[in-house]
């Protein structure tokens, strides 16, 4: 029988980071926009479509302007009930 | 400044990648991009001019300020979230582009201007990102300054550019290095070179394939083959800053293909005709006569404009530019009609819409 192998929120939302811009986990904590050239705007929309899926949310403009990096985003998606 | 600092411009542009997302990564009916040929003045005097700025044509033509502002107007109500201020060279006149920023209101699109860079100086960019400019897009026709300047027809227009570019990015906005890459040089050493610079400098490289209208109207030797266009490809993974208005930026394996931009990305002259891209003088509407969105939905009302197609129409698509472009007298001043041009077969269902 298949094993079904849940990641946890803080998993999920790490790994969207690390393969949205391609960076390992222990720079995750600074990551900030435009701190990396994956993340430009482009990617910026790549990543809140991936949260939103994973999360199965829909983020206002203005949280999108707002995530301006990894830890500024734990406490946006707080808003929407996701504890990361 | 970027585009996240204008969230009117940052929905738009999440309405557009859903609707793509939605579409297969097809660029459907999305409107993305307003290029305005503010003025034709310009202080170059380029081999490959699309617009016949060296000869003069529509120099003194101007929008007037009040018309471009309602323009904007319409063109955030239907979504476009990028402005594209066009020439000619619009910083031959400062005081006007600068009006003209203003008058669209740039908080509601990513904007951007496109230029030889001669005029740039610290100061003129820096005053560009105050007033709200996010991208400036200089164009480098070679790695050799001298074949640069020659094909500008300007002596130390290479230095100009490249120093313009470093002053882009000191003012905080996206500097994007703007070449042409046809038949004659799609596997040349020197684009190679241009490449290499763009990237070690962080820049972004916009690839304008060469179309065979303005100056270039008739060369088809020009145009870029199939072996040229898998080389782009090549280019574009091997370089990962490369952007061609018909790719796919959000595709990160870097081969995604959005579908030809005519439509999506509208080019408005002086006069206010409205073509369906900066190559394609054929008006499909002016703006002083039509809405907008009338003149929008009448484009996508041809088949050709409507329609997926892997190519561009203007500059790869053999068969549409025999039939429409090499020996048909049309230019940004005296644009051929659509209305003419196309008949019932070439609409949307076969029956034109009027």
């Amino acid at each position: 029988m298949e094993r079904v192998f849940y990641m946890t929120n803080i998993e999920s939302y790490n790994k969207i980071f690390m393969e949205t811009f391609n960076v390992e986990e222990s720079a995750l904590h600074d990551l900030q926009y435009q701190g990396v050239k994956e993340w430009d705007s482009i990617g910026h929309m790549t990543l809140i479509s991936d949260l939103e899926d994973t999360f199965d949310i829909e983020m206002e403009t203005d949280d999108i302007v707002d995530f301006s990096g990894y830890e500024k985003g734990k406490e946006i998606l707080k808003k929407y009930g996701v504890e990361i | 400044m970027s585009i996240m600092d204008k969230p009117r411009a940052v929905e738009k542009f999440r309405k557009f990648y859903k609707s793509l997302r939605k579409n297969d990564w097809k660029i459907g009916t999305n409107l993305r991009v307003l290029e305005l040929v503010y003025s034709n003045a310009c202080n170059f005097k380029c081999k490959h001019c699309s617009t016949r700025a060296p000869l003069g044509e529509n120099a003194n033509a101007l929008m007037s300020i009040d018309k471009v502002s309602s323009l904007a107007d319409e063109a955030d109500a239907l979504g476009i979230f990028e402005w594209n201020m066009h020439g000619g060279e619009l910083l031959t006149n400062a005081p006007i582009l600068f009006e003209l920023i203003k008058a669209i209101k740039p908080e509601r699109f990513y904007v951007f201007l496109t230029s030889n860079g001669f005029l740039i100086t610290r100061d003129i960019a820096c005053r560009l990102a105050e007033a709200g400019v996010n991208r400036v897009s200089i164009s480098i026709d070679s790695f050799n300054p001298e074949i640069h300047d020659e094909f500008r027809g300007v002596k130390g227009a290479y230095d100009r550019a490249i120093k313009a570019l470093e002053y882009v990015q000191e003012a905080g906005m996206d500097p994007y290095m703007n070449i042409t890459v046809g038949h004659f040089n799609a596997f040349s050493e020197d684009v190679e070179n241009l490449l290499r610079y763009s990237k070690e400098h962080g820049y972004q490289t916009f690839i304008n394939i060469a179309i065979p209208s303005g100056n270039w109207q008739g060369h088809m030797e020009v145009i870029i083959d199939d072996r040229d266009r898998e080389r782009l490809i090549e280019l574009r993974k091997k370089y990962g800053n490369l952007n061609r208005d018909l790719w796919n930026p959000f595709d990160k394996n870097k081969e995604g293909v959005l579908g030809c931009q005519t439509m999506s990305k509208l080019y408005v002259t002086p006069s206010g005709d409205v073509f369906p891209c900066s190559f394609l003088h054929i008006k499909i509407g002016n703006v002083y006569e039509e809405s907008l969105k009338d003149i929008v939905d009448y484009g996508y009302s041809i088949k050709y404009f409507h329609d997926y197609r892997e190519k561009c129409l203007a500059g790869e698509d053999a068969e549409f530019i025999k039939k429409y472009m090499i020996d048909k007298k049309m230019s940004v001043m005296e644009p051929l009609d659509a209305r003419e041009v196309f008949g019932a077969r070439d609409m949307v269902n076969g029956s034109e819409i009027c």
